[in-house]
């Protein structure tokens, strides 16, 4: 029974990365329908960045990480202004197909920028100090990331819910011509949308490199940010962030009682499962498209 | 007529797609000698591409010194990113397009499966793989040598000391779900058998694995007092973190892919103390002569930001008994008489441990393994290295 709980608990502990991962892929899907598959990548520039202003021109902590969102905020920004912008063809496809090549090209600047040598953050808090209550135990560093995860959740969701720029997103997704005809800064949206997104993703690139940082460090998070995103519908804050957590305690508990051997597959499954029977997603609020 | 005309241009085509080799050896020229290895510089096992890199500084040593025998060796390196399928296309371009005379090193044992029977149908000598499987002996192949003693025989000595001089009674073992991790689950259950003892628990873990909470659990769950870690240097880290997290605190011992211990203790956050490794070639800071010339190497060949540890180091170690081959076979040098040379090797004695081979023999695996020998040594504080034995010959 302690094993189970304990098993609940880490597959909460590890949600909370795919949580973020996932909310930062629901914000740009949420917009434009794009999935973005440099979004790890996106992370793990503005992660690098961080490491080299605070380990190599030795910047205290506190300026370093609230730099790094701004930064991350910019890099967001920029993706969407110089690049998906400048796309000939704004087809989805085309865009998707875009992302890809982005993350090919950070991940190769980040490989010959920083080498290959895992490093590790330095951050107040040790990945591995933890709260032990009973016989249960959870890390410090993931209840923090758990906290970020609900909060960022929490924040996104009442703003684009009751501000009125929540509602000019929701227009550009559902038609970016008559958003446009209604006075919608279509274009200025999605700068906003990429900026936000590439900061969510940010925080959780920051909250994993305690642990272990590499160039490829943040697939992981992202591919289960990803089929979290697909089980919560794509398009629902709170839903890619309920999926993520269900991701991580299905994951965790398959692990621990079925094979661990095909632990790490158990999010590609889900993907494949939500898909065939679901498609829309257990919190489908989504439009049926007319063709 | 027309049928005549066509067969002698085809006599013509297969004339010419047969005369380089027929003319002279593949790779070879009156000053030249071309040496190929692959290494991941990116991807999930890039920090052992460091090999690699080490091969290269060593020989722009040798050239800086005259060469081999007046020729010099053009050594061409290429990124695999761990990934066998292009290992295989990396291989295949440089053999087939520049003519490769002989492969060095090569991280990995599945990139290097990949191009194991292709490198053997065409009789290019392969020496010093840069992983201790099993494969390349099982059958012994008469073009490939091995250097890294096999990870069988890390574990066995890890787990002999373990039982003989720790009094562990419960061994476990986390390994990387592939060939790496299995022959040392294979190594470390041999060594048990023979103390009437089994593993308590075997955990797989793949290579691209975030969390690895379910796995320690595991390890916890089997109340091991001893654990073995067959995986990366990260996943290496992330268990005994984990366990530190959950008050696990088995002796932890691990392989000599994760004997860097400047590195470990650094991304450990000083965790890896008291780790046990083993370890197959002199310490980085040793000061034999020919450790201290190879260092004058590194500060005169390497890059700017390279590291002087244990991988980069391993490169220098592999291609050493290849170099001391081509130079004991002369002026007139061919593939044949290199292997020949290299049969020749008896207690050939570089940084590794001493390397031997034997003249070739189908039943004889220990025919192509060189090295036999490992000694352990433990983490101390801030990443010090402690020998804790001497070197040890295991079969």
């Amino acid at each position: 029974m302690l094993d189970f709980i304990q098993s609940l608990v880490n597959g909460i502990a590890a949600g909370s990365a795919y949580a973020l991962m996932g909310l930062a892929l629901t914000l740009i899907y949420k917009t434009s329908e794009v999935v973005n598959f440099a979004q790890g990548e996106m992370a793990l520039v503005s992660v690098f960045m961080t490491y080299l202003v605070l380990d190599t021109y030795g910047f205290p902590f506190y300026l370093a990480f609230p730099a790094a969102l701004v930064f991350s905020f910019l890099l967001g920004m920029a993706m969407e202004f110089f690049v998906l912008r400048r796309a000939k063809n704004h087809t989805v496809l085309s865009m998707i197909i875009i992302t890809i090549g982005m993350e090919m090209i950070l991940l190769g600047f980040v490989s010959w920028k920083f080498g290959a040598d895992p490093k590790t953050m330095p951050f107040p808090l040790t990945p591995y100090d933890a709260f032990i209550v009973g016989n249960i135990f959870i890390t410090k560093l993931e209840t923090l990331t758990l906290f970020c995860a609900l909060f960022l959740m929490a924040a996104l969701f009442s703003f684009l819910r009751f501000s009125r720029f929540g509602l000019a997103m929701k227009a550009v997704q559902q038609n970016p011509t008559v958003a446009r005809l209604m006075g919608i800064r279509v274009k200025r949206v999605l700068l906003f949308t990429w900026g936000a997104s590439s900061l969510t993703g940010c925080v959780a690139g920051l909250l994993i490199s305690p642990i272990v940082m590499q160039p490829y460090m943040m697939w992981d998070p992202m591919l289960k940010g990803f089929s979290a995103a697909v089980l919560g519908g794509m398009t629902s804050l709170p839903g890619a962030v309920t999926g993520a957590y269900l991701v991580g305690v299905i994951e965790n508990i398959f692990g621990s009682y079925v094979s661990i051997e095909f632990k790490s597959v158990v999010a590609f499954a889900i993907i494949v499962l939500v898909l065939c029977i679901k498609p829309s997603g257990l919190f489908a609020r989504h439009h049926v498209k007319k063709v | 007529m027309k049928t005549k005309a066509l067969a002698l241009v085809l006599a013509l085509a297969a004339l010419m797609l047969f005369a380089p080799v027929l003319g002279a050896e593949e790779g070879l020229t009156d000053t030249e000698i071309h040496i190929g290895q692959w290494g991941p510089q990116t991807g999930p096992a890039a920090p052992w591409g460091a090999v690699a890199r080490g091969t290269g500084v060593y020989f722009d040593m040798i050239n800086a010194k005259g060469g081999i025998n007046g020729r010099k060796i053009v050594y061409h390196m290429f990124d695999d990113a761990y990934n066998p399928a292009k290992t295989k296309a990396g291989v295949k371009e440089l053999q087939e397009s520049v003519g490769i005379f002989a492969w060095v090193g090569g991280v990995g044992t599945a990139p290097g499966l990949a191009v194991e029977d292709y490198l053997m149908e065409r009789k290019v000598p392969w020496v010093g793989p840069a992983a201790g499987s099993m494969h390349w002996i099982t059958p012994p192949q008469k073009y490939l040598f091995a250097v890294y003693p096999l990870y069988f025989i890390e574990a066995k000595a890890l787990v002999r000391y373990a039982v003989r001089h720790m009094q562990k009674k419960k061994v476990a073992i986390i390994y990387q779900n592939d060939d790496y991790g299995k022959n040392g689950v294979e190594g470390a259950k041999e060594q048990l058998k023979v103390f009437g003892m089994d593993l308590v628990a075997e955990v797989p873990v793949e290579i691209t694995d975030s969390d690895l909470k379910p796995h320690v659990m595991q390890l916890r769950r089997s109340e091991a007092d001893c654990v073995l870690l067959w995986v990366s240097p990260k996943h290496a880290v992330m268990t005994v973190g984990t366990a530190k997290a959950m008050q696990f605190a088995p002796q932890f011992m691990s392989t000599s892919t994760c004997s860097d211990y400047t590195l470990m203790y650094k991304i450990s956050n000083g965790l890896w103390e008291g780790v046990i490794c083993t370890n197959f070639g002199e310490l980085p800071d040793s000061g034999s002569p020919l450790m201290l010339e190879y260092k004058e190497a590194f500060k005169k060949f390497a890059a700017k930001d390279e590291r002087w540890g244990t991988f980069f180091l391993a490169g220098f170690g592999f291609a050493e008994p290849l170099v001391a081959g081509l130079m004991s076979c002369g002026k007139d040098l061919t593939r044949e008489k290199l292997v020949a040379q290299m049969e020749k090797l008896k207690n050939f004695q570089g940084i590794m441990g001493k390397v031997t081979y034997k003249p070739f023999d189908v039943n004889d695996p220990n025919c192509r393994q060189g090295q036999h020998e490992v000694f352990l040594t433990q983490c101390g504080k801030d990443g010090a290295v402690i020998p804790i034995s001497g070197w040890m010959e295991i079969r």
